[in-house]
């Protein structure tokens, strides 16, 4: 066991370094000069000796090479750098705005699950119809763009019914509408690829099997179907929460919620390459951690892989 | 051993079972039925939008605007007093486009990475693997935001975007597959029986590997659309005045509240097209799943 | 043995969202009429929530947009300020004089006031404020424009300072109204850039306490106040306890957190937000037209196909927006045919150039040359497309906006303009300016006084900043006009400033550079508990100081 959590700590690390090289070319081909977005963003007036000075201070004028190897050294020491826009360390602005996200997306990966797997074990019961409309709700929630659901859960519970804050204030009310937006679709899509798998499931030998050792039939969806089902849904979980952050961008920036996702779209939008690259990094991280974990989890629940 | 393995062993060792279900020729269902008749309708408004709308879906009439569905405008109008059901139908092309574009892109992408990864050498194995987790570990809207401001916004650049972006995750299933498939008896059958690699990987190992992710495709088709539909929100999309769905959908989000059927319809065909793929899809996989022959 | 189905719910979109919408328009007077009081009362946190992208520094010497001057004016204040007449009324200052050459102005600045550290306000404290918007380092650029002309200040006295100037500049004391030269203590000054940008420090009738980025800036009353403008309704220490200032980028969120009583006060409000609020007694309108030029489509006469003055007046004469206006932006825009902003004294409207006329359109484009048609109708000439390209800014151009453009592009089609909308992101927009790569394009500027018609018109303003940037986007280039803006920025008689300017708008508008739509519209909702809310003449920001909340 503890020889494949080393390979996957090294692969992980091979991954983190890969995306730190593919963002610092990839921003570097954005047309623009960084030196303006240190100064204050697009359409500064700033002074050519005040670019000048910018571009020494930063390394700027280097040749490439040189400018990704102090990049790299710096992020191997742990250095992120100071935000261009900012002018704040981006290691402590991520730092705050990290675990904003965390909750975030964890919770809307969680709740994701649950309705998923409420479905699939109401399909189980229910018969074609129940099997039917839980497969239309899932092809309706994973087709209903984030914005958009965000918008119609801020008309019905907040102006409407007045239930909740339209806005995300601190505190667990806050988090219900961002999570519920998040967590909708991507059960959606949980749901169907678990359906797929359910249903194969449970017309296949070892459920017969129980069936036959007189085991109740509920007894059989719960202990055998659904935990085999899961399998696949629970690989996805890594992918799932990666997906997670690209709808927090969205989701905070409707909700007014502080958080990763809506510092990465302003930060690219005006081309704070550090910020950039830090909330990148973090979010690989984070993805590479949960990957790790969800198999692990993967080994646990079944032991056929154990042997490998 | 990596989570692939999770779904290849899943996949190569849970034997079909001799079912209705999954039986080539079989009689079609009721479902079936309406989801083809769905995506032949929205196939022909994407290809002959004029067999359903005479009106122009461009011209403007200021002051026609944000008129509720009515007999004149069945849709309703916009907020430049454009008719919202000519908007729609002939939203199909684009929309659709976009979604199987991206589909497709990603899907190429996907095979050309999960074959490498499946068929090839261990070490190719291990990169195109460490490749698809890096891709993945961006998020992809990232990945969308960088590129379109690499190249520019406009529908190419985000349908290749979010193309890209899925790509990862069907070559993962995709190499899974195939390692699966590479391990069953008929394969092994046909290796004694002396076929060359290009056969065995022609006849055997890719059809069997590939079909499953069609359901995953079609789903994926769906996904596109509302993927391109947030770059739109996100002011990436599509170029104005464009009928399209997502950027309808975006465009309307901003009178949801006095003109609620901006966003309504847009969503429901996106609804539409995403439940017709996937019904599509699972039809066909039910359909040309091998049994363990 | 399966249980029983249970009926599947059917999902009814029409009339479910349509019950809703209604529900909602009833429901967005839910917070109900607010309690009449007619007297102030101390105490209260008032929370503004602002859709502009947050400042990234909170020194409005810095840059100089108007996200910094909206918070800035609670806790930085001028030398001079305006009232709703236009006329210069005192602040900081209280008497100036200029020299006969006019080379010189003396400033008689107030004695009794200290910075919100302790510092004395001071000739010297003026001093070394010009100095740092003038500074190269501070990288400066609204503040920096707006006293290119001061060549040195001179600190006669602790109470009497002079400005030395270039040259004759009859827009100073605009300029000086303006937040983004405000005085900051010059013992803030000394912090530094980082710490200054943090928690800059002024004279007003708030300090800036806390800044959580991405969050809320927090400001606290200034107990020691004691310098509110001429025009400012008490006297003494504001009524507020505190200000959160938040930052909502998205406009229905934003409104719906007005509704929902988590906010006070929203700016940016949306057009049809604004209409719905008529409807409602808790919610009220402040129409604030910024300063500077109005919102217009500026038509770029440096290339083909615009250099042609026939071209741009044809595209004029075929773009009828004011339907289009009036239904987007739900009656709250009053069309504008003016460069400058209605709030511009000296500005000059002249409907009689914008008259619409297809046929007039087609005829000048046939004698231009424009003669051939290809496939899809677009007009042709040695063998090119009648093209336009018009890069859109969806930071800066609102939804409504974007589909009045859209609409434009219909109408000039019927003419045989191509008119090609290009949505793109702040940066990328600004590098498409830069290299010159517009037909069309709509830009704000907002600057007090009409001097703003010589950064947008004067040929001067076509030479780029070394950032690409220049204010000049229709690239009039007329020695005529050029010496009319020269003249107008140095005569100090006000009736031949007048007239000056009268003459460079009347020929800037027959010219056909730009396409006045709206003024720069600057609404602000504010909630029932709000009262005595009122915009700074000067560049139009809401300021609290005379504010007090019923709760």
């Amino acid at each position: 066991m503890l020889r494949w959590v080393l390979t996957r700590a090294l692969g992980g690390a091979f991954v983190l370094w890969a995306v730190a090289t593919l963002i610092f070319f990839g921003l570097r081909a954005i047309p623009g000069d960084p030196a303006e977005a240190i100064l204050g963003g697009p359409g500064s007036q700033a002074s050519p000796e005040a670019l000048e000075r910018v571009r020494q201070e930063y390394g700027l004028d280097q040749p490439l090479p040189v400018q990704y190897l102090t990049a790299m050294g710096k992020l191997l020491r742990g250095d992120l750098g100071t935000s261009y826009a900012l002018k704040l360390d981006v290691a402590s602005l991520i730092g705050e705005l990290f675990w904003s996200t965390l909750v975030l997306t964890l919770l809307s990966l969680v709740v994701a699950w649950l309705i998923a797997l409420g479905l699939a074990v109401w399909a189980t019961r229910g018969g074609r119809i129940a099997r039917a409309v839980g497969s239309g709700m899932e092809i309706v929630a994973a087709a209903v763009p984030h914005f958009w659901l965000a918008s119609i859960f801020i008309l019905i519970f907040s102006s409407a019914l007045h239930w909740l804050p339209p806005i995300s204030t601190p505190g667990p009310l806050g988090l219900v509408l961002p999570v519920l937006t998040l967590a909708i679709p991507l059960a959606g899509f949980l749901g169907q690829v678990m359906r797929e798998s359910l249903t194969d499931a449970l017309e296949s030998p070892f459920v017969l099997s129980a069936r036959a050792r007189g085991e109740s039939e509920t007894g059989v969806r719960l202990r055998h179907a659904i935990r085999h089902a899961s399998l696949p849904a629970i690989s996805l979980s890594g992918w799932a929460f990666g997906s997670l952050i690209s709808g927090a961008v969205v989701v905070e920036t409707v909700f007014a919620r502080p958080g990763l996702g809506r510092s990465l779209l302003s930060a690219v939008t005006i081309r704070d390459v550090p910020m950039v690259t830090g909330v990148a990094l973090v979010s690989a991280l984070a993805f590479v951690l949960v990957t790790i974990a969800t198999d692990a989890v993967d080994r646990v629940a079944d032991p056929r892989l154990r042997s490998t | 051993m990596s989570l692939t393995d999770a779904e290849a062993l899943q996949a190569g060792t849970l034997p079909r079972r001799h079912d209705v279900r999954a039986r080539p020729g079989a009689r079609v269902t009721p479902g079936e039925v309406v989801a083809g008749a769905v995506l032949l309708f929205l196939a022909l408004a994407a290809i002959v939008p004029e067999l359903f709308t005479s009106l122009d879906p461009l011209a403007i009439s200021p002051s026609e605007a944000f008129q509720s569905p009515s007999p004149s405008h069945w849709f309703g109008t916009d907020e430049s007093g454009r008719d919202v059901f000519a908007r729609t139908i002939h939203g199909a092309r684009p929309s659709l486009t976009i979604g199987v574009a991206a589909t497709a892109i990603g899907m190429v992408l996907a095979l050309i990475l999960g074959v490498l990864g499946g068929v090839g050498p261990k070490p190719v194995d291990y990169t195109v693997t460490r490749v698809g987790e890096v891709l993945f570990a961006l998020p992809g809207l990232l990945l969308a935001l960088v590129f379109i401001a690499i190249v520019g916004p406009g529908i190419v650049t985000s349908t290749i975007a979010v193309g890209i972006s899925a790509a990862p995750g069907y070559a993962r299933i995709i190499r899974s597959q195939i390692r699966a498939v590479r391990g069953a008896p008929y394969v092994e059958a046909a290796v004694v029986l002396g076929r060359s690699p290009a056969a065995i990987l022609g006849r055997h190992i890719l059809p069997n590997a590939v079909a499953p992710v069609f359901v995953l495709a079609t789903l994926g088709v769906g996904q596109a659309i509302v993927w391109a539909s947030s770059l739109s929100y996100l002011g990436l999309g599509a170029v104005p005045p464009a009928a399209e769905w997502g950027a309808m959908l975006s465009a309307g989000r901003s009178y949801i509240s006095n003109a609620w059927w901006l966003t309504v319809f847009p969503g429901i065909f996106i609804v539409l097209a995403a439940a017709a793929a996937t019904s599509l899809g699972r039809a066909m996989q039910a359909r040309t799943r091998q049994v363990g022959r | 043995m399966p249980q029983a189905a249970t009926a599947p719910s059917r999902f009814r979109p029409l009339a479910a969202l349509g019950a809703i919408a209604a529900i909602a328009l009833v429901a967005a007077g839910c917070s109900g009429p607010a309690p009449q009081s007619t007297e102030p009362v101390a105490g209260g946190t008032l929370v503004y929530a602002s859709g502009d992208a947050e400042p990234t520094c909170l020194d409005p010497h810095v840059g100089g947009n108007y996200p910094q001057a909206l918070v800035a004016t609670q806790y930085l204040e001028s030398l001079v300020s305006k009232d709703t007449d236009g006329t210069i009324v005192p602040w900081l200052a209280t008497e100036w004089d200029e020299s006969d050459d006019g080379l010189t102005w003396t400033f008689t600045l107030r004695g009794d006031v200290n910075f919100t550290d302790g510092t004395p306000f001071n000739a010297d404290a003026v001093a070394a404020n010009v100095a740092h918007v003038l500074d190269p380092e501070t990288a400066s650029s609204t503040g920096y424009l707006a006293l290119g002309k001061v060549a040195s200040t001179e600190v006669v006295d602790d109470t009497t300072v002079r400005f030395h100037l270039s040259a004759p500049d009859s827009s100073l004391l605009d300029s000086l109204s303006m937040p983004w030269v405000a005085i900051q203590s010059p013992t803030a000054l000394e912090r530094g850039m980082d710490e200054n940008c943090q928690s800059p420090v002024g004279t007003g009738p708030f300090i800036v306490t806390e800044w959580a980025k991405q969050d809320s800036i927090t400001l606290v009353r200034n107990d020691d106040y004691n310098s509110p403008p001429a025009d400012a309704a008490h006297e003494g220490a504001a009524w507020l306890d505190q200000i959160t200032w938040r930052f909502i980028p998205d406009s229905a969120s934003r409104f719906a957190a007005l509704q929902a009583g988590q906010v006070d006060v929203i700016d940016n409000a949306q057009p049809s937000d604004i209409a719905a609020s008529e409807q409602s007694d808790a919610i009220t309108d402040l129409d604030a037209p910024r300063p500077g030029a109005s919102n217009r489509i500026e038509l770029n006469s440096g290339k083909a196909p615009f250099e042609d003055v026939r071209v741009r007046e044809a595209f004029i004469r075929a773009a009828d927006v004011n339907d289009g206006i009036e239904s987007l932006f739900f009656g709250t825009a009053k069309r504008s045919y003016s460069a400058l902003s209605s709030i511009e004294a000296l500005g000059l409207a002249a409907e009689e150039h914008f008259s619409i006329d297809p046929a007039e359109a087609d005829a000048l484009l046939d004698e231009a040359g424009w003669t051939g048609r290809d496939a899809d109708g677009y007009r042709v000439k040695d063998g090119q497309r009648l093209s336009l390209t018009f890069p859109v800014s969806t930071n800066q151009s609102i939804p409504a906006e974007q589909s009045l453009f859209e609409q434009i592009q219909a109408q000039v089609k019927n003419v045989g303009f191509e008119v090609i909308l290009q949505p793109m992101d702040l940066s990328s927009w600004y590098g498409a300016l830069g290299a010159n790569e517009y037909n069309l394009v709509s830009a704000p500027y907002t600057k007090v006084g009409p001097d703003v018609l010589r950064i947008l018109f004067h040929s001067d303003s076509i030479i780029p900043a070394p950032s690409g940037y220049f204010a000049n986007h229709s690239q009039v280039d007329d020695p005529e006009i050029d010496s009319l803006l020269t003249e107008a920025s140095e005569v100090s008689d006000p009736e031949q400033r007048a007239a000056l300017y009268a003459d460079v708008q009347e020929r800037i508008l027959s010219g056909y550079y730009v396409l006045p739509l709206y003024d720069q519209q600057n609404h602000f909702l504010v909630g029932g508990a709000v009262n005595g809310l009122r915009a700074m003449p000067t560049v139009s920001t809401p300021t609290f100081y005379d504010v007090w909340l019923t709760r």
